[in-house]
């Protein structure tokens, strides 16, 4: 019953032969998704220390579906829906949000796929609609990596107020965020 | 007196240099703040992230390495409480597990009793929100703290079906197993009707005069 196998199957038992490729091709699939899911994480928690604990803990939730064998479009919906639920959970435990607080693009929005492509657009889509002082103090700061001191020097401004307005500006890019 | 502007700096400033978010409480504005401040911190990045290859890595080995549940029942997983071999045969797992099934392993629900212990300071009281669960370490014992008013109880951070982590989520108001789906009330009773696991662990726990939370760990 096995003439058809090639000669590396051969070598092990007839119950591993049917477990095991299977579940080779189940971990490929799901390394490959865990990446999308790990993008969709990062992208929300902006460290990589988080997004790795998180990551690791949807993968550890999703082991027995994995090992079903499922296609990947079902492994992916899985992993997504373990990811929002996970997600959920830190903002809980990180900054006391409930459920009803977090913002649907949080935690609870389904990802496309890939997911995050339009992250950048989406960032400079909510930046557009801020003042120009608002603006600028989060470009210099988040996208050029400014200390407070060299936005302060660029905005001819001091320290202490670039914090203040730092605050505002984000606060009012939260705003922004709700209502794209 | 630290301003609200203060905090959110602080946690830009350890965004921008790679660090976790470490969280303080404030109003719905600030929370709303802080996570607007991680996605900037996200979109900085460029695009899309991908796992650092030694994460992939050591990903890779724990899908790898996690018990294969197909090949045993869940009742016999459950019974087991252990890991088990992944490269064993399936006839030769099941009946490993039914053995396990009487052997004794840790009472359920009785108190961690290090020895030698030692308190170890973990936290202020003041720290612990109401109800929500905190990860403290005491040198080798893990727990997660609750309080309730002026008392706080603490439960093994280790599930009793397998040896993995458990997470407080918030949301549900659980412990959550990270390998398995398993969950404990902040008692340490298990919520599955059908296949209760055993009840975590005590963790020994007292709040001084002062207001500091210690847990009797080792040194």
């Amino acid at each position: 019953m096995t003439l058809d196998r090639p000669p590396d199957q051969q070598e092990v038992g007839p119950e591993n032969v049917l477990q095991l490729p299977a579940t080779a091709r189940a971990a490929d699939i799901a390394l490959d998704e865990l990446e999308l899911v790990y993008a969709f994480i990062y992208a929300r928690v902006g460290n990589r220390a988080d997004a790795e604990d998180l990551t690791q803990q949807v993968a550890m939730k999703a082991i027995p579906r994995l090992r079903e064998g499922s296609a990947a479009s079902a492994i992916r919906g899985y992993l997504f829906a373990t990811a929002r639920s996970v997600l959920g959970g830190f903002w809980s435990t990180r900054l006391g949000l409930s459920e009803a607080e977090l913002h649907e693009d949080l935690a609870m929005a389904v990802p496309q796929a890939p997911p995050s492509e339009a992250r950048a657009d989406t960032v400079q889509a909510i930046l557009a609609q801020l003042s120009d002082n608002y603006r600028r103090v989060l470009e210099l700061r988040f996208l050029h990596g400014y200390s407070l001191k060299e936005v302060a020097a660029d905005m001819n401004s001091t320290v202490g107020a670039v914090k203040v307005m730092q605050l505002r500006a984000l606060r009012a890019a939260a705003k922004v965020q709700v209502e794209l | 007196m630290n301003k609200p502007e203060n905090r959110v700096d602080k946690i830009v400033s350890d965004l921008l240099k790679g660090r976790r978010l470490k969280l303080r409480g404030g109003d719905a504005e600030e929370k709303a703040a802080i996570t607007m401040a991680a996605r900037l911190a996200a979109a900085r990045q460029g695009g899309p992230q991908r796992m650092n290859p030694a994460f992939r890595k050591r990903l890779a080995q724990a899908l790898e390495s996690a018990p294969k549940e197909p090949w045993m029942t869940r009742r016999a997983a459950l019974v087991a409480g252990v890991g088990l071999a992944a490269t064993a045969v399936a006839g030769g797992i099941v009946g490993r597990a039914l053995e396990l099934t009487h052997a004794p392993t840790r009472l359920a629900g009785g108190p961690v009793n290090p020895i030698p212990g030692k308190w170890v300071d973990v936290a202020a009281l003041a720290d612990l929100a109401e109800g929500q669960g905190k990860r403290v370490t005491a040198g080798g014992v893990g727990a997660f703290l609750f309080r309730r008013g002026e008392t706080v109880t603490a439960v093994t951070s280790i599930c009793t079906h397998l040896p993995c982590e458990l997470w407080w989520n918030g949301g549900a108001g659980l412990l959550d197993c990270s390998c398995h789906p398993a969950s404990f009330t902040p008692e340490g009773k298990s919520t599955d009707p059908t296949y209760p696991l055993p009840t975590l662990n005590q963790v020994q726990v007292r709040v001084t005069t002062a207001g500091r939370v210690e847990v009797l760990g080792t040194a």
